[in-house]
């Protein structure tokens, strides 16, 4: 028989190299496709819209505040020209903060349903283009939802906003006056009959304090005037426009008419608003009126806006030669949360309230527009239906901010930021330094009216301004407002990526989520809305976006001012964050050259911070409180680095641990192998055959496993052509002829006479299942210690790769990348700990195996004895209740000891898994012995 | 290949009756304690895999009633059926078919535990070459069977004096390994005695020994039956089988 016929049927042998092949083979083939989806990942990425953020200057460290465009400039046009000049420069597309922007939302009003139906009288300027033109038919009949006689009512309007985690009134007024159905009064003049709308019979209307404007009948409806909404704050930013278009791609598009607005000495607020107005002499049809008149090829939808505040400043005298129109992109919508209500209630004459009529209300929401109201904010009468659309759309000419937006140049910069500790995971925690308290929520000077109003009506609201006012630009004329489109900022952080996605200044503030209450208790997670102020913790996307004219009409400034406050720069290299990486830090280190901070944030991911705010809130006696902790995403430069390296590390570490229990099983095969084949060499030596040749005997069935295991390893590495794969394939073969010399060694020599002294009456005497098990086990000191052994390598090897497996996600760090990269390896990476957990209990079941013929053998002589069943299993149990009782501390040592080296953070986990493992593994092994 | 069932051939010395055989009984009588083993039409059968290979039955319709006192002797040639025929009378394997009883009552009826706890009282097993658990001495070997019932203490000097008995006074403390197979043999006999048993169950015991070692058993084995212990013991030792009272020889 050769020695490949012996190593067949050896079946250990065969076993052993079987499985080191398929352990070898899966381990690397599994490590090096978690190696690819990883590397994939990070790839993916890792790599955004643009590599480099340059900055005037920059706060050390490698994790960057979400802001960059606060205002304060920096950046000349010359050093943006230079940047663009450099090779290897694709964009470079600045961005600033032009100024804070305040504006009244229009006046609101509530309509009451009181349509009077057909009157060609008041109807006589009506078309046939209307839906209810001039023919009598197609007006229904006259409905209202007013008494014939005037009853009297008690509005009561109130504003409420919420931030997400609290909300707050912030006014609450009430107005008395009855009102009823309207009349139409027709007279007899002498041109011919004068046709009016009056009031009911006894109605005295219903007047909140100025600026409201009372009630008043029309042909629809009865409006009664609202006390004025609370002021509101935007930001406006600017951009180069053809580079945003540049660095967003196509969802940059919307930026393209404002590459049409005209240049800066044709952008005269007084000329354009003649312009406008005189529209209005030479005639508008209806579908101008609804795309909104052509300018300079740009058909400007929200005109009228412009042309009703160029009539106010016009006529407050705030319009002078020097004023301006600034070009705008407004945003679409709004994330302030903002409620208006009217309670409506009907009252006896001695005021008691009769009967509960309703609550009519509007939010704030997607038909907001910034410098634009989209639609008159007007609040419907319940039960009311709205007739007015009879005489058509109003287009957008009703639209309209009728004040002039107040600009301000009283800028947010970033808030303050102190540290506040490091999670194990690099998670960093800061504390928000609190600014000085800001007062929002007031009322204009004057009505529309010039009327003074009553500040009386409404109390001012407190809030802590989380940013810091720079005292910088200059007060201009007031620039006017020239809406030439909207933008969807939701549109624009899609096209920004999620994981490497830093913000891009105006459109794209991180979210502040609100996680730990003021007492750190967890709270159900909620994402906190911006305040009315804009200059409280939260804040949304800018207002709107103009082009650097705009930036020098708003705040003005001489050639080459340094007013830029960011350049976002993608590199023309194309490709993986790898492949890039190193034209890209050249790009930087040039951009370093001409004086500017340069930080690289290819590689690099978004990470949440948690952030304690404290002196959020203010109570009526002034007493301040904390908010709790918010979660943000800032930016971690080199994350792609970091991840990719600590993935990489904790994967082949799974890999060899794995391995690592591989070699022990081998080394449990040969001991079993030198026990089988004892009495076989003792034959040979009978036989006359010398050590030499035993031995030799012996290695040449164990080289027929290592010439499997050599090709194995040889077709592997060249497969993988990975260094890992030839490292595995080498430790691998090493330690399998170890254990071909180990067997070798053992074979050749003479079995020794059994020396064993006489019964040793110390020993505990057996009269029970647990005795005898304890006498089996102590008798067989070997076994029973390489068992235990075997077991507690199987719990740390167990303990050890659930904390891996643990650990991953800490390793990873605490970026949004690392939980998609972690995410990448998770399967490959528990395939792999179940690899090395079986190994490990096959190495346990190997060992087993030392004594299983034997363990039978004496069962069945107690079988025989008359132990019953349960006896037999009580010894099983006790058997291998006591082997894990030898096993625990080592299972649970070494899996604290190899998670100390490889997963310090979940080292308790390892310990609890080392011990699950081996008190697991006793019924197991009684199961196995049955 | 299937092969010819055994032909049963018996001779009887005794006062025997080698006619009688009981039925199933769970109520022991006075009368069962004379017959306290009985083995009706007992058939065996091994093999039948579904790689082929077919069934072997090595026993079919074999007939035994063990008296008290009495020493039958089962012999024939190797593979012949003789262990299997001592291992279903034990209790320890299930019969093709046929069946077994202990004192009258049938093991049919019996769940594992009962047969235990029964065979614990009853029979006294001896396996080839006197199987003993290494890592104990003879006289720890000797009181194994007393443990299910906690009475090891009780059962201390009795099995000294089976140990005496049966020659190994001084031998009580060596273990298995320090023994021969003759010595093996006698502590395995006085290790299957020391519960009062009825009836001793030995199988081929003196295979491998010489015949001064051999004549030593075979002393033992009779001595028992006049306690009146009932010895069913396999063998093909010309002398065991003539002290046997009675014979079964399978062919």
């Amino acid at each position: 028989m050769n020695a490949v016929q012996r190593f067949i049927r050896s079946r250990v042998l065969l076993l052993t190299a079987a499985i080191l092949i398929i352990a070898m083979g899966l381990s690397v083939l599994i490590q090096g496709q978690s190696q690819a989806a990883l590397n994939r990942t990070v790839d993916e990425n890792s790599r955004g819209l643009y590599d480099i953020l340059v900055q005037p200057k920059a706060d050390s460290g490698v994790l960057l505040q979400p802001d960059i465009a606060n205002g304060s400039g920096g950046i000349n046009f010359e050093q943006l020209e230079s940047i663009r000049g450099l090779t290897g420069t694709s964009v470079a597309a600045p961005i600033s903060l032009v100024s804070r922007v305040t504006q009244n939302v229009q006046a609101p009003r509530l309509d009451a349903m009181d349509y009077l139906g057909y009157n060609p009288g008041l109807v006589g300027t009506a078309t046939v283009e209307q839906p209810g033109g001039a023919n009598p038919s197609s007006w229904p009949a006259a409905e209202s939802v007013l008494t014939d006689s005037a009853k009297k009512y008690r509005l009561t309007a109130s504003a409420v906003s919420s931030d997400g985690s609290s909300e707050q009134t912030l006014f609450e007024t009430s107005a008395e006056g009855s009102v009823g159905k309207a009349r139409i009064v027709e007279t007899q003049t002498q041109g011919g009959t004068s046709i009016q709308i009056a009031p009911a019979e006894g109605e005295t209307g219903i007047k909140f304090p100025a600026p409201a404007g009372g009630s008043v009948h029309n042909l629809f409806n009865l409006s009664v005037s609202l006390p004025t909404a609370p002021e509101i704050t935007e930001s406006v930013v600017a951009v180069d426009p053809v580079a945003e278009r540049a660095l967003l791609g196509e969802s940059g598009d919307f930026l393209a008419p404002l590459e049409k607005a005209p240049p800066a000495d044709a952008r005269n607020a007084g000329a354009i608003g003649r312009h406008f107005e005189s529209l209005f002499t030479s005639g508008i049809t209806p579908k101008e009126l609804e795309e909104g008149p052509d300018f300079l090829g740009v058909k400007l939808k929200y005109w009228a806006p412009l042309m009703s505040q160029y009539q106010q400043a016009k006529a407050k005298g705030a319009l002078t030669a020097d004023s301006q129109a600034i070009p705008l992109i407004v945003r679409s919508g709004t994330t302030l949360d903002l409620t208006y209500k009217v309670k409506i209630e009907e009252l006896d004459a001695s005021g008691n309230v009769v009967k509960e009529v309703g609550t009519a209300t509007k939010s704030l929401g997607e038909g907001y527009l910034p410098f634009v109201s989209d639609d008159p904010f007007a609040l419907s009468w319940p039960g009311s239906t709205d007739h007015s659309g009879l005489l058509g759309a109003g287009g957008n000419f009703n639209q309209g901010l009728y004040e002039p937006a107040e600009w301000s140049t009283d800028f947010a910069a970033a808030p303050e930021y102190s540290d506040a500790g490091t999670a194990a995971n690099g998670a960093v925690a800061k504390t928000a330094v609190p600014r000085d308290w800001v007062t929002v929520n007031r009322l204009p000077e004057t009505g529309l009216d010039g009327s003074k109003v009553d500040q009386t009506q409404r109390d001012p609201v407190d809030e802590r301004a989380y940013r810091e006012d720079l005292e910088t630009g200059q007060k201009l004329a007031a620039p006017l407002p020239m809406v030439y489109g909207t933008f969807d900022p939701a549109a624009v952080q899609e096209a920004a990526g999620d994981v490497n996605r830093l913000p891009l200044g105006g459109y794209d503030p991180t979210p502040l989520t609100l996680t730990r209450d003021a007492d750190g208790d967890t709270v159900e997670a909620s994402t906190l809305k911006p305040s009315l102020s804009a200059t409280g913790l939260a804040s949304q996307s800018a207002g709107a976006i103009t082009d650097y004219y705009g930036l020098a009409a708003a705040r003005g400034y001489t050639d080459n001012a340094d007013v830029i406050d960011a350049v976002r720069v993608r590199a023309s290299t194309g490709g993986s964050w790898k492949q890039a990486q190193p034209e890209v830090e050249k790009l930087a280190d040039k951009i370093r050259e001409l004086g500017l901070e340069a930080t690289v944030v290819a590689g690099s991911a978004r990470e949440d911070v948690s952030i304690f705010v404290p002196g959020y809130s203010k109570d009526d006696a002034g007493k301040e409180s904390a908010l709790g902790t918010v979660q943000q995403s800032w930016v971690r430069q080199n994350a792609a680095d970091a991840v990719s390296g600590s993935l990489t590390g904790t994967n082949t570490t799974l890999l060899f641990l794995t391995l690592c229990g591989a070699a022990l099983l081998t080394g449990a095969s040969t001991v079993s192998y030198v026990r089988k084949r004892r009495s076989e060499a003792g034959t040979l030596r009978a036989m006359g055959w010398t050590q030499g040749r035993i031995r030799s005997w012996v290695l040449a069935e164990f080289g027929v496993g290592a010439a499997m295991l050599a090709v194995a390893g040889i077709i592997l590495s060249l497969l993988s052509w990975s260094l890992v794969t030839a490292v595995v394939s080498v430790s691998v073969l090493v330690l399998y002829a170890a254990a071909a010399f180990f067997a070798a060694q053992q074979l050749r020599h003479r079995d020794e006479i059994d020396q064993e002294p006489q019964h040793d009456e110390r020993l505990i005497p057996v009269d029970s299942p647990l005795t005898f098990a304890n006498r089996q086990l102590s008798t067989n000191k070997f076994n029973t210690v390489a068992l235990a052994i075997a077991v507690g390598v199987f719990g740390a090897s167990v303990g050890g790769l659930i904390a891996l497996l643990i650990d991953i996600p800490r390793a990873a760090g605490a970026s949004a990348l690392s939980g998609l990269a972690a995410a990448s390896i998770a399967a490959p990476s528990i395939i792999l700990a179940v690899a090395g957990v079986l190994v490990g209990l096959i190495l346990t079941l190997v060992t087993g195996r030392f004594e299983l013929q034997a363990k039978r053998q004496y069962l069945g002589i107690l079988e025989a004895m008359g132990w019953n069943p349960d006896m037999l299993r009580q010894v099983r149990v006790f058997e291998n209740a006591l082997v894990g009782t030898v096993a625990v501390p080592l299972g649970v040592l070494g899996a604290l000891g190899i998670g100390l080296l490889v997963a310090p953070y979940a080292v308790l986990w390892a310990g609890l898994a080392g011990l699950v493992a081996v008190l697991c593994w006793i019924p197991i092994a009684t199961k196995v012995v049955q | 290949m299937t092969h010819e069932p055994n032909l049963q051939r018996t001779r009887r010395s005794g006062n025997g009756d080698a006619g009688l055989q009981t039925r199933a009984n769970t109520i022991v009588k006075a009368a069962d304690h004379a017959t306290p083993l009985g083995l009706e039409d007992i058939t065996i059968r091994y093999g039948g895999d579904k790689g082929g290979a077919e069934s072997v039955s090595v026993v079919e319709g074999f007939n035994l009633t063990l008296h008290a006192g009495e020493m039958h002797c089962v012999a024939g040639r190797s593979g012949s059926g003789k262990t299997s025929i001592l291992t279903v009378g034990a209790g320890l394997t299930l019969p093709t078919s046929g069946r077994v009883f202990w004192e009258g009552a049938s093991l049919e009826t019996m769940g594992d535990d009962e047969i235990a706890d029964r065979r614990r009282a009853l029979i006294g097993y001896v396996d080839q070459g006197g199987a003993l658990i290494d890592g104990m001495s003879a006289l720890e070997n000797v009181l194994l069977p007393a443990v299910p019932d906690g009475e090891v203490k009780q059962r201390h000097d009795m099995a000294k004096d089976l140990l005496d008995l049966v020659g190994l006074g001084r031998r009580m403390r060596h273990r298995p390994a320090q023994l021969s197979g003759g010595e093996r043999q006698r502590v395995a006999i006085a290790r299957a005695l020391i519960l009062g048993t009825r009836v001793l169950v030995v199988d081929e015991p003196t295979a491998s020994l010489d015949r001064v070692s051999a004549n030593r058993i075979i002393s033992i084995l009779k001595d028992t039956t006049n306690d009146g212990i009932a010895v069913l013991v396999a063998s093909h030792d010309h002398e065991l089988v003539r002290q046997s009272d009675t014979l079964t020889e399978l062919i």
